[in-house]
């Protein structure tokens, strides 16, 4: 548990580092790049906070954020390539 | 028999500290990075880290903190669904930086800055010579 409490801060320092990114960013790739790696550290975040308070009500949420990364993904290269939302 | 239960539920443990802990690591490297590098294709490589590196070892270290730690109630569901997670994210993330990133080249929306050679560019320049 000690360890849980040491771990979760130095990600919320880089969740800042990569927030830093996504509003900067110069191009929607890079701010759709540095979204992705924030939700994958949310998944590990959420993790950790499932194992910390003991309780199974983040472990569903972590599965379906998985997969919403890829369709985040996917609909900006759509529409990077085409120019259109996929319908 | 309770004694080699409590010896393999700590190494699980430690081991799931440490692969935690090379998580935690190669997510503040690839923050680094991705501050610091120049354009959007040098970019992928700290996204590359942040995601496998930040992502899928971290998780399969949480999911044997759980599995290890007995003050859990359901850990066999823990362990089961974070490992179905990280097998997720092990397919999902590269897949969807090379759409993002051939998007992206095709659009042209980022400057392809340190370029030796540039093999999509050429196959793009003769299709559009055939048509």
């Amino acid at each position: 548990m000690t360890f849980i409490m040491i771990v979760l801060p130095i990600y919320l320092v880089s969740f800042v580092l990569y927030f830093i990114r996504v509003f900067k960013g110069p191009t929607i790739s890079d701010t759709v790049l540095a979204i992705d790696c924030v939700s994958f550290e949310t998944i590990v975040f959420m993790a950790m906070l499932a194992i910390f308070f003991k309780s199974l009500l983040l472990i569903p949420v972590v599965i379906l954020l998985s997969v919403w990364t890829y369709a985040l993904d996917v609909f900006v290269a759509k529409y990077l390539e085409k120019k259109e939302m996929g319908e | 028999m309770s004694n080699l239960i409590d010896i393999v539920d700590w190494a699980l443990v430690i081991i799931g500290e440490v692969l935690v802990s090379i998580g935690v690591f190669c997510s503040i490297v690839a923050a680094i990075g991705m501050l610091r590098f120049p354009n959007f294709f040098v970019r992928l490589h700290a996204a590359t880290i942040g995601s496998i590196g930040g992502g899928f070892v971290p998780i399969i270290g949480a999911a044997l903190i759980a599995l290890g730690s007995d003050f859990l109630d359901y850990k066999w569901l823990f362990f089961g669904s974070l490992v179905i997670t990280a097998f997720i994210v092990m397919l999902v993330s590269p897949a969807g930086s090379h759409a993002l990133a051939r998007a992206t080249h095709r659009a042209k929306v980022a400057p392809v800055e340190p370029k030796v050679t540039d093999h999509l560019e050429e196959d793009k320049n003769k299709e559009s010579e055939k048509t």
